[in-house]
């Protein structure tokens, strides 16, 4: 606890920031990937295999062609065909979506193996030279400037873009006519339908949607945030995606600061191993900082629900 | 060319095993108002429902404006001029007003819609048609009737110049309907085509030009206004002559069994919150919630059964505390509940007749035996309440979900009257059921309150009210209005409380 | 019945189709599916060692795949009992290395009840974090598995290691009889037998049971009624906890003799595969935990003999059960439409 006090100034420091925003990258994408398909009431619980998907075939397109952005656009397709697998299954089969997200989330994690070992003949993890990562943006008039230089410099191409999208998918939501509808869809198909908006290809294109950001979460993960594949590489933070998805009820930008949050105590507990923490409660720390977020969001909604809710004050 | 803008000819559909419609015809004039009566069930929502494209149609066809329809949908209705406004609002409460009536039809401004032309374009219509709305309201924020125009702008918006109402004035206080009156017959004279689906004669008498019947599922003939009257129309919708009135016998109520001091309780809607109410309930009587529906009477219900919290103030039952206590807490201290919604709450669907019947006293003795579920006392118990109700199918053993809507409501009211308890609240107790149905469950009413129970009894239908209750209480957005015997009760100064009271006056219906 | 035989029919016309889609893949990598369909089972069959090690895997997957169904039928998507199985696991070992004070028969009680008060409270978090303030428990229970992950992780690499190379306890003083040695096979398969057979009695002939099919199909109607929906929406989760920490005591104590860091990776979410996939019918999930074990412990038999990598066989359960989350899936056309009206009507 003495080692952790004195080195305070080295635990929390400029590059903590970037170090957060690094950790929280993947999951913002995730949750986004979640969010959309949220808005149209569909809980994307397969948001974690989408991603798993997306790592290892961008990491097989990015070796074979040499190219990060083929691996980028064969991640996203690959993304987007797992999601319609699933959208079919629920829309058009009825499927209960936690079950065939599951389901999904197996199957990708099995194929991935399969295919590892089949493609590669490797077991657990690849790794080769040969991968060609998604660079980095580097300003040279920010080299010279102190704090910010630190701060924003170096970037991925896929962290600039992740800021990108969040915008986007904002003004998606609630500007466009596409949205209105999304919402309308997720909140009351039936009015919906009556105004003759064709709701299962609302839920459609959400899916796709929501694939394509699936999958281009897996392949910042693997080829943005780190450069190989591991097995499970996703760790739960497709996982971690929805749960920032219900902190931020759907909203882009809620989500991602959501998101923010699990990065922090990532990077936060990645510092605190060096001062004698043992791992794994550095390593489980994002996990119940997640589930504690998760809880405390459900609670504070609930009670501004009551006091909206309550007679004794006035409404308006 | 053709004198009508849409003809039904030989219409036949089935839900499943179900036939809705088994033989539909129907035809509209330009420029008139045509009603499409009978009971529930009857299958005139389905009859426009199909019209409007929202299912296939089985066999038959539809002409509409000269054209055969061959597939219909609710896109193409629209764009053949077809507007429906629902029974049950088609507004997506989290948007505003503004952007629930141009959903689907969106004006756009490059990337984003154009809300400032779509704000031009609905006032046009507010105007000339004198409908009062709120543009950048909630939905969940404006009253019924407000919501109620919402929807007849949508249809307009749409360029709809033939438009079905479904059931228009089921929410709506008798002056409310009056005012939606004046609206129809702007839109009339203006040329419009209006379908009004009703089944309160004395409603279809007053605005129709012509009035059709259907009568389960089958058409039963098409009158002219003037050449109809209210009893001939009773007799082609229901195939008999009914009385539903019972003989009242005001006589002894006894000891008060419910009383309620000064309660608080919550609700979503603004309009629904109870805010200080008091009342009571004695032996031996019926006393009748009157109200428009969402003005606090479910929030009632649900505080008095446990099953939404109290915030302030008491709840007596027989003498004992049971503010905020559970509902099994409350049930034993004497309650017996009908809820309002019997496929959500009444009745668990998937699950058979019996075992719905026994739900509530599960762990008592002749249904269990030691901790084992007791098959022979669970049958004994089932076989007789299918008598004595006259529950169909007998098979008690199928499960709910087969049964029609009066026969789910008698197992609902079976299992809740046959405990005796000491307080009935029944809510909406006759709600979506047939004619058959409707007079057994009044007279169950009737006889748990000869037999000395307290009745509390909630109900939309004026009629029910004043015809069964002893006492009535007139409840507007969380507060009581009125109290009379039911013998000074008449639609008029019922349906006067029920918009806030005689000082009211016109704005009364606005969300306050 | 004739319900029973549609159902069955259901579940055997998916497999075939998963199994087809296998074999698609085994053609597409340049082997022979049926040489590898042949080796999986010999895997899983030939010999005392294999059979055994076929049932030893069985045992916990059928307590896992029962628990997930109680949680379902009370409507929970409980995907913590792999943590639940890796607590329960801890506890057992725990008990049975450090209370020697305790009689043998006592000994393997306090086990066991350990195992299942440790499992029933962390299965109680989510539970009440799910029913009194709408947290979504499929997110916090597989994130809770991790953390269950690591805090044994933890325990058998720090305070409770026996000090190999590999993370694990020292050995517990009592055992489980194995009766198909040298494969792990023990008694703890008939313990897991009778548990699932007094689980699923429960389920249909008592009051308790009655109240969670109600919690599950309707908690609105359940309130109604008087029953409070919230509490036995926890007590089943705990139950299902429960039945994790069976499955991890007999584990430790039948398989291993010790804890063994990240012994429990999978049975968690195999049985929830195992349940799923027959829609949670309490009667057919045993069968299909038992066809999972079969394809598990075959698995490596194929990768042997074979060229075929044995995710294919994780791959192929997936397939399954994606196929079968599909209600309407193999229903004749005709058969749909009327399904689809039904809904239309009650909508």
């Amino acid at each position: 606890m003495n080692a952790i006090l004195e080195n305070f100034d080295k635990i929390f420091n400029v590059s903590l920031v970037y170090a957060t925003f690094r950790s929280a990258t993947p999951i913002i994408f995730a949750a986004l990937c979640a969010a959309i398909t949220q808005q149209a009431n569909i809980l994307n619980i397969g948001t974690e295999g989408i991603m798993l998907v997306g790592a290892f075939t961008a990491v097989t397109v990015s070796y074979f062609s040499g190219s990060w952005f083929l691996g980028i656009v064969a991640a996203m397709i690959a993304g987007a065909i797992i999601s319609m697998i699933m959208a079919v299954g629920h829309i058009r089969y009825n499927s209960e979506i936690c079950a065939i997200g599951m389901g999904i989330n197996m199957l990708a994690l099995a194929i991935t193996k399969f295919l590892v070992k089949a493609i590669f003949n490797s077991t657990g993890s690849f790794s080769s030279p040969d991968i060609k990562a998604i660079p980095r943006v580097n300003l040279a008039f920010l080299d010279s400037i102190p704090v910010l230089g630190e701060l924003f410099n170096d970037w991925c191409v896929t962290e600039w873009f992740a800021i990108i999208l969040i915008i986007f998918l904002q003004f998606l939501f609630y500007k466009t006519v596409w949205g209105l509808r999304l919402r309308a869809v997720g909140q009351f198909p039936e009015a919906a339908k009556t105004a003759g908006i064709r709701v299962n290809s609302v839920k459609y294109q959400a899916m796709l949607i929501s694939g394509l950001i699936g999958g281009l979460a897996g392949a910042h993960l693997s080829l943005g945030y780190s450069t190989q594949f591991i097995e499970n590489m996703t760790n739960n933070r497709g996982f971690m995606g929805v749960a920032a998805m219900y902190f931020g009820g759907a909203n882009p930008v809620f989500t991602a600061l959501g998101c923010l949050l699990f990065g922090f105590s990532d990077s936060i507990g990645a510092r605190l191993q060096a001062y004698g923490i043992p791992s794994q409660f550095v390593l489980m720390m994002p996990y119940i900082v997640t589930v504690a977020v998760l809880s405390i969001s459900m609670v504070a909604k609930l009670s501004a629900g009551r006091k909206r809710e309550s007679a004794l004050h006035s409404g308006n | 060319m053709n004198e009508y803008v849409v003809e039904m000819k030989g219409i036949v559909k089935n839900f499943g095993q179900v036939q809705a419609v088994k033989h539909g015809e129907f035809n509209l004039r330009k420029g008139e108002i045509h009603s499409l009566i009978g009971e529930n069930g009857a299958g005139k929502s389905t009859m426009m429902k199909l019209l409007y494209g929202m299912y296939p149609i089985d066999e038959g066809e539809i002409t509409v404006k000269g054209e055969a329809m061959k597939t219909l949908s609710p896109k193409i209705a629209i764009e053949h001029g077809i507007g429906m406004v629902h029974q049950e609002f088609m507004l997506v409460n989290e948007l505003t007003v503004l952007e629930n009536i141009i959903l689907g039809f969106e004006p756009k401004k490059g990337l984003t819609i154009d809300f400032d032309k779509a704000r031009k374009d609905v006032e046009q219509y507010i105007n000339q048609y004198n409908m009062e709305v709120q543009l950048d309201k909630k939905v969940s924020q404006i009253s019924v009737g407000e919501a109620q125009r919402v929807e007849i702008i949508k249809t307009l918006m749409r360029g709809a110049d033939i438009i079905i109402l479904d059931e228009p004035t089921a929410v709506l206080t008798p002056q409310e309907a009056r005012r939606l009156f004046e609206i129809l017959n702007n839109l009339k004279q203006d040329g419009k085509s209006l379908v009004f689906i009703s089944h309160k004669l004395n409603e279809v008498m007053e605005i129709s030009d012509r009035i059709s019947v259907m009568r389960q599922g089958g058409y039963m003939g098409t009158v002219n206004k003037d050449e109809t009257s209210p009893l001939d129309l009773t007799k082609r919708m229901i195939g008999r002559e009914v009385f539903l009135n019972i003989d009242k016998d005001y006589s002894k109520a006894g000891e008060t069994i419910l009383k309620i001091e000064d309660v608080w309780i919550p609700s979503q809607k603004e309009t629904s919150k109870i805010r200080g109410m008091s009342l009571h309930v004695r032996e031996g009587e019926i006393v009748g919630i009157a109200g428009i529906d969402g003005n606090g009477q479910s929030e009632l219900v649900e505080a008095i059964t446990g099953l939404r919290r109290v915030e302030k103030g008491r709840i007596i039952l027989n003498g004992e505390d049971i503010t905020n206590k559970s509902p099994r807490r409350i049930r034993n201290s004497g309650l017996a509940h009908i809820p309002e919604d019997r496929n959500t709450r009444g009745l668990n669907r998937s699950m058979s007749i019996e075992e719905n019947l026994v739900a509530v006293r599960l762990d008592e003795a002749p249904f269990t035996k030691g901790i084992l579920l007791s098959r022979e006392g669970q049958d004994a118990y089932s076989k007789d309440m299918v008598e004595q109700f006259d529950i169909r199918p007998t098979d008690y053993h199928l499960p709910t979900s087969s049964l029609s809507g009066g026969n789910a409501q008698k197992v609902v009211v079976a299992r809740e009257v046959s405990m005796k308890k000491k307080l009935l609240v029944a809510s909406q107790p006759t709600r979506g059921v047939d004619i058959g149905a409707i007079e057994l469950i009044r007279n169950t009413l009737e006889k748990a309150k000869k037999e000395g129970a307290g009745v509390l009894l909630v109900s939309a239908e004026l009629e029910e009210i004043i015809s069964l209750s002893d006492r009535i209480i007139v409840i507007h957005e969380g507060r009581i209005t009125g109290e009379m015997m039911a013998s000074e009760a008449n639609e008029n100064n019922l349906g006067l409380l029920m918009m806030g009271g005689s000082d009211a006056g016109k704005d009364g219906e606005k969300a306050v | 019945m004739n319900q029973t035989v549609n159902s069955i029919r259901r579940i055997l016309l998916t497999m075939v189709l998963a199994l087809g889609i296998g074999a698609l893949l085994i053609l597409a990598i340049g082997e022979n599916p049926v040489d590898a369909y042949v080796a999986l089972f010999k895997g899983a069959f030939d010999g005392k060692l294999r059979l055994g090690t076929t049932l030893a895997g069985f045992t916990p997957l059928l307590l896992t795949s029962i628990a997930f169904a109680i949680a379902a039928k009370a409507g929970a998507f409980n995907v913590g009992v792999e943590g639940e199985v890796f607590l329960g696991g801890i506890t057992a070992a725990y008990i049975g290395i450090n209370w020697t004070f305790l009689p043998r028969p006592m000994l393997y009680l306090a086990c066991f009840a350990g195992a299942m008060a440790v499992a029933a409270a962390w299965a109680f978090i989510p539970a009440a974090l799910r029913a009194y303030y709408g947290v979504n428990e499929v997110c916090t229970t597989i994130l809770m598995n991790t953390v269950a992950l690591y805090i044994t992780s933890y325990l058998v690499s720090g305070p409770m290691s026996a000090g190999t190379a590999n993370a694990q306890s020292l050995p517990v003083t009592v055992t489980l009889y194995q009766f198909m040695k040298p494969s792990s096979a023990n008694v703890g398969i008939f313990i897991a037998i009778a548990v699932v057979v007094l689980v699923i009695l429960m389920l249909n002939k008592t009051s308790w049971g009655y109240k969670i099919r109600t919690v599950g199909f309707n908690p609105s109607h359940a309130d109604y009624v008087g029953i409070n929906s919230k509490r036995v929406f926890i007590s089943a989760m705990m139950l299902s906890g429960m039945l994790g920490g069976i499955a991890g005591c007999i584990e430790v104590l039948g398989v291993h003799g010790y804890f063994l860091n990240n012994f429990a990776t999978g049975l968690g979410s195999n049985g929830m595969l195992a349940s799923l996939i027959v829609k949670n019918n309490m009667a057919f999930t045993p069968f299909m935990a038992f066809f999972l074990s079969v394809l598990k412990s075959g698995a490596m038999g194929m990768q042997q003999a074979t060229g075929v990598p044995k995710a294919l066989v994780d791959t192929i359960t997936a397939v399954f059960i994606i196929i079968a989350t599909m209600e309407t899936a193999f229903q004749f056309a005709k058969k749909r439409k009327a399904q689809k009206k039904g809904k239309e009507e009650t909508a």
